[in-house]
């Protein structure tokens, strides 16, 4: 079976993507915390 | 403490994914689109242990009306809807190469599904009542009882005849995968579980803190 490393980037990233993403916005919510 | 936990679990993700593409073998029938596997089965284990937690978590919050195991249920709710989302999106993607379909309506993806919907209803139930107390009352109770799809989701794949194949890690008996590949997985669910404790303990921090300035 071919290797399809295309899918496994995409999946990858993609994970790493919503990962960070979610990160963002807690890192985010906390600062908005400190200025209140 | 949470830095700490942040760090750890950044350390552990790049020791899997070194682990996941570099010690472990390329896989014999699939090739290395099964590295997708690394991130999918930690991912969905993750989201079994997140939703446990909303579980004893929940009833916890009925049995004592204690704001911080209600704290607890949310957040945990919350992590555990990013990585079952994570595991339905990485399963389609590992899908289309090998079943050559994005999805199919099998017995383990239905249930995962539903299991996601029920989880994002959860969230959406938190975000629309405006009494604090009785909101978190019913929220609890969804999170139990959306809780007891997690083991049907698991065993659809035994009890059913489905597409999908039969469960690799958490089932009776000896792992019948071989050891290296055995030993990338569980590095990982070690490392998704690391960073589920990091975002649990970062999300509670923030209701708290909301909690307290609304106060």
């Amino acid at each position: 079976m071919p290797d399809h490393w295309g899918y496994v980037l995409f999946a990858y990233g993609l994970a790493a993507v919503a990962l960070f993403v979610y990160w963002r916005r807690l890192a985010r919510r906390e600062k908005e915390l400190d200025r209140t | 403490m949470t830095r700490v936990l942040g760090w750890l679990a950044v350390v552990a993700l790049l020791a899997g994914l070194a682990v996941g593409f570099g010690v472990a073998p390329r896989e014999v029938t699939q090739g290395n689109v099964q590295r997708i596997m690394y991130v999918h089965v930690p991912s969905v284990l993750v989201a079994y242990l997140a939703f446990a937690v909303v579980f004893v978590a929940s009833v916890a919050y009925l049995a004592r009306r204690a704001e911080a195991a209600d704290r607890i249920a949310h957040a945990s709710a919350e992590v555990g809807v990013l990585f079952t989302g994570i595991t339905i999106a990485t399963g389609s993607i590992w899908g289309k190469p090998t079943w050559g379909t994005w999805w199919t309506w099998d017995a383990r993806l239905t249930s995962v599904a539903i299991l996601f919907v029920m989880y994002l209803g959860y969230l959406l139930l938190r975000g629309m009542v405006e009494d604090r107390e009785r909101g978190a009352r019913y929220a609890a109770v969804l999170g139990i009882v959306a809780a007891l799809n997690v083991p049907l989701v698991h065993f659809s794949v035994v009890w059913w005849r489905t597409l999908h194949q039969p469960p690799s890690l958490l089932k009776p008996g000896t792992p019948t995968i071989a050891s290296a590949i055995l030993a990338a997985l569980l590095v990982n669910v070690l490392a998704h579980a690391l960073l589920y404790a990091y975002f649990l303990a970062k999300r509670v921090r923030i209701l708290r803190r909301e909690q307290e300035a609304s106060a």
